[in-house]
């Protein structure tokens, strides 16, 4: 059971990283030129696909897209590196509830927008595919919050 | 337990204060409260009746900035689709059928919408130098009962 723990640490706060640095770095992948970082961090897009989901109120939008990547990035490479494993497990399972209900939220409205689960790397809309991705990532974090210790 | 959830708020706060400080010392950093958005001007919004009339007598184009499923439920006749949200995928398409002298409506739905004064602000960044919203386009149009339809086609 250790094996599988660590495994399921390692992809979950793997995904939490990647996706933290794809927002941070504004990642952006385009068919001509491949993978780019941006030389300058610019938070302006991940803002708006914050916004676009009209859950947090419209003053606050940039604070969440100013301090959620750091949180994400955080809790993910504490969770890979081993350290207070149990309580990153709890802040990913707790963020996960989050994503799953302003994913859910925006299905319920019909809103047509960008998910923006990996900052500007993915121009993938919110729908089924992203909300049962999610599920499955709240599962893992969920098991490793109640089976890990820190 | 008790400690595991103190130690997860301090992932929490010091993860936000590492953003805070992080976009504080950011070249491109954001405003941590994020600035209303400017109503649009007098100047740049045409009241429904002139509107009706630039219909009338075809002497400008419609832009529909709503998403294509809200557009094929239903817009105003003769508009076309350019969702904002995939400006970049119906852009091509659509700007043959206008010039940068054309006059531009453009619409959305409801008085918060927010997309017909983004698509205003991304065509006239290319030089679309005459284009102007219609405020809360859709149900405006619609409940004056003026013509409309439904489907993917103008």
């Amino acid at each position: 059971m250790k094996i599988v723990n660590l495994i399921l640490r390692l992809v979950i706060g793997g995904v939490f990283v990647a996706s933290a640095v794809a927002k941070i770095a504004n990642v952006q992948v385009t068919h001509a030129h491949g993978v780019q970082f941006s030389h300058v961090p610019d938070l302006t897009q991940f803002a708006q696909d914050v916004a676009n989901y009209h859950v947090p109120p419209r003053t606050l939008t940039n604070l969440v897209a100013i301090t959620l990547p750091w949180i994400e990035l955080l809790a993910g490479g504490l969770l890979v590196c081993g350290i207070w494993k149990r309580a990153s497990a709890v802040v990913i399972t707790a963020l996960m509830v989050v994503f799953l209900a302003a994913i859910g939220w925006a299905l319920a409205h019909g809103y047509d927008i960008r998910c923006g689960c990996f900052g500007t790397v993915d121009a993938r809309k919110v729908g089924i595919t992203a909300l049962a991705q999610d599920a499955v990532l709240l599962a893992i974090a969920a098991w490793l919050a109640w089976r890990l210790k820190d | 337990m008790r400690r595991t959830f103190e130690r997860a708020l301090l992932i929490v706060v010091a993860g936000a204060l590492l953003g805070l400080t992080a976009n504080g010392i950011s070249p491109r950093r954001i405003p941590y409260i994020t600035p209303p958005l400017a109503p649009p001007q007098a100047q740049d919004t045409v009241p429904l009746k002139e509107a009706q009339e630039l219909w009338t007598g075809g002497s400008a184009l419609f832009l529909d900035a709503r998403s294509p499923s809200d557009y094929a439920a239903g817009h105003i006749a003769g508009a076309l689709s350019l969702p904002v949200e995939e400006f970049e995928d119906h852009f091509a398409q659509v700007s043959t059928m206008f010039t940068t002298d054309s006059t531009i409506v453009a619409y959305c739905d409801g008085v918060e919408c927010d997309l017909s004064h983004r698509l205003m602000d991304k065509l006239r960044g290319l030089g679309y130098h005459n284009v102007r919203l219609l405020v809360n386009g859709w149900t405006t149009w619609h409940t004056a009962g003026l013509p409309a339809h439904t489907g993917d086609q103008p």
